[in-house]
């Protein structure tokens, strides 16, 4: 460090070059750390669990149209042949699948009238199969009984007596209870109809990746008479891709007023709806990667340069008694200082970069943390690149103070 | 102080060896000013190179304060220049993003010594040069003259026993060589022992004694002083 005076005040004599680096660092460091910060939270939202079996779970829609096709019949005959097959874990019939973009939500709120607001939350409508199929824990109450399930017509407005909720929909509906005191009481669904939590689950996703509230889901005992019907199906490990097309020959063939469509497997699901999500993730890792090597090659640029021009310098340096050492250490920590002052200017574009983000594209604020690891990588960084000139630098000959010009 | 003998130095490009010196000897008391002459290319440089422990050599022993020098490690060379050896330079080698107090430090600083003793240093020695006043100007501010007067104090202020100038009046008209010269008289008599490479006959002649190189080699012995006499040993 005790050079530090002298290699100060030789560098304010020759600013541009030091500062164009300075502010290459800063930049550099503010869209990385933005970058990182925003490919982290992607990663976050993806790395989130649907709640299903998702390796070995599979959905379809089955669309009748023949005059006399009856959404009743076929559904029964449909899940019992579906639950016989050798290989499937269960089967259900629902109206919507986690991460599939679409389904239905509706309101729950803890007292009756239209003045209270109702808590968001999607609607799974299957049968007493439906935990088993989505390979979901109930963590308190009970699952329905094959009474309680009942047939929803198309226009049907009502709702049914009992629900399973998710403990995320629990707490949000009773943040004051302990998770078993929720089983038992009651909620309402457009406004004033009363309806009995039976049931509490560990957790399922809303259809809607995107939504905030994407942990608050609730089932729904019945089965809709519509003449679109999905039915979600769970197989054995390593069972799914050799039943596809075996079930849908199955179901195409048991029923010929129907057609059996949409076969898609839940990680097809998960990839499409977080496509944009791994587009985002890749192409922030190409800036990211790609202005880093930038960074580097303008330290690497920047430094021979100024080594170059310094050899006779460097050479009387080391005839006056500069060992290697101390010539390496010169262009260090000459390079420690600049990337200091690209760094603390870099500290302020980073936050105020976030500031913007946050303020205009519902942007998370950063984590304190980026900002020391955003700092370590650029100072890494910068010492990873000069210790090519420096090395050079330290080589130069001691001679080189009385032979060259 | 220093003793050569039978030094060979050889430069190898791709398709010639250049014979810079050979079964070179020389011995220099302590408080000798011995000035060196001789044609371009004859192997004065690379002489005092080898003295100043700036270039190493392919043959011979160099002792230097019985000391012998061959067989020391890169870093080693270093600290024994550093604290032993001042170097002058034609071209005064002063560092231009520095004024002239941090280009007199340069030295001091790969010392570990107090800042307070190497500002003492600093200013003494700039006062010896008649230079105190500017001690914060750049070299770029100074005449030529006083540039070679900033890089014999930067060479004092470390305070060797051993300074070695490699033409240090070549860049110099003939008044201003003659305030160097002096100045390294001064120097000298101060007990700092000097060895000057220099073209000017006139310089040459007002040091102790005159050494004449010629293809690499000591080629005749010309004295002033008393000093001259036998000590050295003349290449075979
Ligand atoms: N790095 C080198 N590579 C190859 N040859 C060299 C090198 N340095 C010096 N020489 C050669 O060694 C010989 C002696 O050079 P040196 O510089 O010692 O001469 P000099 O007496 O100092 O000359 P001048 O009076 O011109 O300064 C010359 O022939 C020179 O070309
Ligand atoms: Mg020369």
């Amino acid at each position: 460090m005790r050079d530090l005076g002298p290699i100060l005040r030789a560098m304010l004599r020759n600013k541009t070059g030091a500062i164009l680096i300075a502010i290459q660092i800063a930049v550099t460091m503010t869209i990385i750390v933005n970058a990182v910060f925003i490919i982290q939270q992607r990663n976050e939202l993806m790395a989130r669990e649907s709640g299903l079996d998702e390796a070995n779970s599979f959905y379809l829609t089955s669309v009748g149209f023949a005059d006399d096709y009856n959404p009743q019949n076929t559904t029964q005959e449909d899940l019992l042949a579906l639950r016989a097959l050798p290989g499937v874990v269960d089967a259900i019939q629902t109206n919507a699948v986690p991460m599939s973009g679409s389904g239905w939500s509706m309101g729950l709120q803890t007292q009756p009238g239209e003045e209270f607001d109702g808590t968001g939350v999607a609607v799974y409508m299957v049968d007493e199969h439906g935990l088993n199929t989505l390979d979901v824990e109930l963590i308190a109450g009970r699952n329905f009984n094959q009474q309680e399930i009942r047939w929803r017509e198309p226009a049907a407005r009502t709702w049914p007596d009992v629900i399973i909720i998710t403990r995320d929909m629990a707490e949000a509906l009773f943040p004051e209870s302990a998770i078993e005191e929720v089983v038992g009481k009651t909620v309402y669904i457009n406004d004033d109809q009363p309806i009995n939590i039976i049931g509490i689950i560990d957790k399922l996703q809303a259809p809607w990746v995107g939504w905030g509230s994407v942990e608050r889901a609730m089932l729904s005992p019945e089965q809709t008479l519509f003449n679109s019907a999905n039915y979600l199906i769970r197989t054995k490990p390593g069972q799914r891709n050799s039943l596809m097309p075996q079930i849908e020959e199955m179901l195409a063939n048991s029923n010929k007023g129907r057609i059996i469509r949409d076969l898609t497997t839940i990680e097809d699901t998960r990839e499409r709806s977080y496509r944009r999500h791994s587009a985002m993730i890749k192409i922030l890792l190409i800036v990211v990667l790609t202005l880093t090597l930038v960074t580097a090659a303008g330290i690497v640029g920047l430094s021979s340069f100024t080594v170059n021009k310094r050899r006779k310098q460097i050479g009387t340096r080391r005839a006056l008694g500069a060992t290697k050492g101390d010539i390496l250490r010169y262009f260090m920590l000459e390079n420690l200082l600049i990337s200091s002052m690209g760094i603390a200017l870099g500290l302020a574009l980073t936050l105020g970069l976030n500031m913007v983000l946050v303020n205009n594209f519902e942007m998370q604020r950063l984590d304190w943390y980026y900002l020391p690891f955003g700092m370590a990588v650029l100072w890494l960084l910068g010492q990873l690149a000069v210790l090519g000139p420096a090395s050079r630098a330290a080589a130069i000959p001691p001679a080189v103070a009385t032979r060259s010009v | 102080m220093l003793k050569m003998q039978h030094i060979s130095k050889v430069f190898r490009t791709d398709l010639v060896a250049t014979h810079a010196l050979r079964d070179f000897c020389l011995e220099v008391a302590e408080g000798e000013f011995i000035s060196v002459t001789g044609p371009s290319g004859s192997g004065k440089t690379t002489f005092l190179n080898i003295a100043g422990l700036l270039e190493t050599f392919d043959q011979g022993q160099y002792f230097l304060d019985d000391e012998d020098i061959s067989h020391l490690s890169d870093n080693a060379r270093s600290r024994l220049r550093n604290e032993k050896i001042g170097f002058i330079f034609q071209s005064f080698n002063l560092i231009p993003d520095l004024n002239l107090f941090d280009n007199v430090d340069v030295p001091l600083r790969y010392r570990k010594m107090p800042a307070s003793e190497r500002k003492q240093r600093i200013e003494t020695s700039l006062e010896t040069v008649c230079l105190a006043s500017r001690s914060k100007h750049l070299p770029s501010q100074l005449s030529g003259g006083q540039q070679q007067r900033v890089a014999i104090a930067r060479a004092l202020a470390g305070q060797p026993r051993f300074l070695l100038a490699d033409e240090p009046t070549g860049n110099l008209d003939s008044a201003m060589a003659a305030s160097v010269l002096d100045l390294l008289k001064e120097i000298n008599a101060a007990g700092t022992t000097i060895i000057m490479v220099t073209h000017d006959p006139v310089l040459a002649e007002q040091t102790d004694r005159q050494i004449y190189v010629r293809d690499g080699q000591i080629s005749n012995i010309a004295s002033t002083g008393q000093l001259a006499e036998a000590r050295l040993v003349s290449g075979a």
